[in-house]
């Protein structure tokens, strides 16, 4: 490999920020998976989950917006600006560089109905973050197919790491849907599964008298 | 004052308790009640007020209603005038109209009470409200199963036979869930469904019945609505505060055990309502907060003075927590129940109220495990405001006022000792519980 000089600074920056993006989106959506199942990560309440889902989105968002802009502003190929958002444009690889501009309108949906979500009904909000189960994996071949950084190596081994983990957990959430809790048992699932950690738990009990039965 | 009918609840063959269990004496009272606890039939009901006093212009009346500064009386305390004049002005088909009879609240009975005694000023308010709006589709959402539902047949036909209302009413059943009657969940199970609570936006008032705007009025409020039409703003000022105008229903329990539904005015003493000292005082429901004893003897039942305390009239339920019990174990037994009602599509309310009900047992008992009130404190951060509805607000609420108020109490438990001489059960609680999804039907 060559030195990094000042000319090939940015043309580094966007590979090295679009391989960290590509394993953040990867996280994203895992966890997306499981705040939707309700999953927990050990040592993690539920909540939290939900939490670092949002967090990682936005470092994932980071780091994306860094890897278009110094991909834009690197002399080394030119890509125009509007090519950036609208797909099949770019004069360098078009197909390859496409399907990144079409991963990034979709994740800026994503990112926008997120922020406003208070301002937007449940369902149109959760018919757009289905996106995201589009985004990644034409973020995936934007990447393998644009650079030959992911084809080798330890990156390879990252890529097939990060694919196995996706479907893993999209396999996951598959199983758990068929296995869910009736709705109107949920509660009451989760007040017998504590309830052991209660010692003295009397008033936990469901037969005590002129008490709601948990049933 | 706070005459009014005192009585357990509705229904025939129940004597309503001996009267003049209240101390005062105010003029003008009650409205929404009948003097004597005999129900109101459609012929009394014309004598007392006349027909329900239509307008040509619907505006008329929703001035009315912002100069007579009502509000809902379900709890929110939202201004009933701003309601229906969006309601008005909106565009689109017709709006629906809803009276909202369904009383979820345990420790509530006014609804019930009123509907059971005055159902004319109720449906005189519905039609009123649906005359302002411009709204053909009336319906009146109750629980089902009761004598009050047949009732309440019989007056809506009775109604019809003399030609009184300009909209046919259809009654909607409502589940016996807590739940029951929130906005959302009231317009899903208008529109046939599950009365399970929605994510907003859209509100009812946006798209609600069968995807129409649904206005939705609590019946008190309904009811207080067809009497400002007839005596006007001025008339209902005349009690009250001039923050919180006009009189309301309270459901009060007192530390011995008796239950009643009173009409009194916002402003009035909580000391003349309840037969004070109590322990300890929880008002505005299983959704409210507890107060300390001798807090609740100096204050009156307004939102002036308690929501700087964290509490609320809300559906107007007061309760006064007897010395021989433990304000832990009542309030841990309460939240069990709230947890057990919710409707387990919201995770953090789903998950995080059966902890807290668990975690609020283990601090209801003899030397609690340490950790109990630190989670109960950070589960009740991380749950406030995660709802499709304010089931989870509402929950934390109570138990952050009990961490509060009974922290003498939580001392005690961690020395192996506790208030509570009785165990008999306090504040009153349903039986069931749901068990599928037909149980929100």
């Amino acid at each position: 490999m060559s030195a990094i000089t000042h000319t090939t600074a940015l043309w580094y920056a966007s590979r090295a920020t679009g391989v960290v993006g590509l394993l953040l989106l990867s996280l994203v959506v895992i966890l997306g998976i499981l705040v939707n199942r309700q999953g927990r990560l050990p040592g993690l309440p539920s909540f939290a989950v939900t939490g670092l889902h949002r967090s990682v989105s936005l470092l994932a968002v980071l780091f994306v917006a860094v890897h278009v802009a110094t991909a834009v502003i690197d002399p080394f190929v030119s890509i125009a600006v509007a090519a950036v958002v609208i797909p099949f444009v770019s004069a360098y690889k078009p197909l390859w560089l496409g399907l990144g501009a079409v991963s990034l309108d979709l994740i800026a949906a994503l990112i926008v109905t997120s922020l406003i979500r208070a301002h937007l009904s449940r369902r149109v909000w959760r018919g757009i973050h289905w996106l995201a189960y589009a985004a990644w994996p034409v973020a995936l071949v934007h990447s393998f197919m644009s650079g030959p950084d992911l084809r080798s190596g330890g990156f390879l081994a990252l890529t097939v790491g990060c694919t196995l983990a996706v479907a893993g957990a999209a396999v996951w959430r598959l199983a758990s849907t068929a296995r869910q809790v009736p709705r109107a048992e949920r509660a009451a699932v989760t007040l017998i599964r504590t309830r052991h950690h209660s010692r003295s738990g009397e008033l936990a009990r469901p037969a005590r008298a002129g008490d709601g039965g948990a049933r | 004052m706070t005459r009014g009918a005192t009585l357990p609840r509705p229904g025939p063959g129940q004597r309503p308790a001996a009267e003049g269990t209240l101390p005062g004496g105010r003029r003008g009272l009650p409205r929404l009640m009948p003097a004597e606890p005999v129900p109101i039939g459609l012929q009394a009901h014309l004598e007392r007020f006349g027909p329900p006093p239509y307008r040509g212009a619907p505006r008329r009346l929703i001035g009315e209603l912002e100069a007579a500064g009502l509000t809902g009386r379900g709890g929110a305390a939202f201004p009933t005038h701003r309601k229906l004049a969006a309601m008005a002005t909106g565009r689109g088909p017709a709006p629906v109209v809803i009276g909202n009879g369904a009383e979820g609240e345990p420790a509530s009975n006014k609804d019930k009470s009123l509907l059971w005694f005055s159902p004319h000023l109720v449906l005189d308010g519905l039609q009123l409200a649906a005359g302002a709006v411009g709204s053909p589709t009336v319906g009146l959402y109750v629980h089902r199963n009761s004598q009050l539902y047949d009732r309440l047949v019989a007056a809506i036909a009775e109604r019809a036979a003399a030609g009184l209302d300009a909209a046919g009413v259809e009654l909607i059943d409502a589940p016996p869930r807590f739940l029951a009657g929130e906005e959302s969940a009231l317009a899903s199970r208008a529109s046939g469904g599950l009365a399970l609570p929605r994510f907003k936006p859209p509100r009812a008032s946006q798209r609600g019945v069968a995807g129409r705007r649904t206005l939705v009025q609590n019946v008190e409020t309904l009811a207080h609505l067809a009497l400002i039409a007839r005596y006007g703003p001025g008339w209902f000022r005349s009690v009250g505060t001039p923050d919180e105008p006009g009189s309301m229903l309270a459901t009060l329990h007192q530390a011995d055990g008796q239950m009643g539904v009173v009409e009194t005015t916002l402003g009035t003493p909580i000391a003349e309502l309840l037969r004070l000292p109590a322990q300890a005082v929880l008002a505005g429901g299983y959704h409210g907060a507890w107060l300390p004893g001798e807090q609740a003897e100096a204050l009156p039942l307004a939102n002036t003075a308690l929501r700087p305390l964290g509490a609320a009239v809300g559906a107007g339920v007061l309760a006064a927590l007897p010395a021989d019990r433990c304000g832990l174990a009542e309030t841990a037994r309460v939240v069990r129940y709230l947890a057990l009602e919710s409707a387990g599509q919201c995770g953090p309310c789903f998950n995080g109220l059966p902890r807290m009900a668990s975690a609020l047992a283990e601090l209801a008992g003899p030397r609690p495990a340490p950790q109990a009130q630190a989670d109960l404190e950070r589960w009740s951060g991380l749950v406030a405001g995660r709802g499709a509805c304010h089931h989870p607000d509402g929950t934390v609420r109570l138990v952050r006022s009990a961490l509060r108020v009974f922290a003498a109490e939580i001392d005690r438990h961690a020395h192996g000792y506790c208030t509570g001489t009785s165990s008999r059960p306090f504040l009153p609680l349903p039986a069931e519980a749901a068990i599928d999804d037909e149980d929100w039907r």
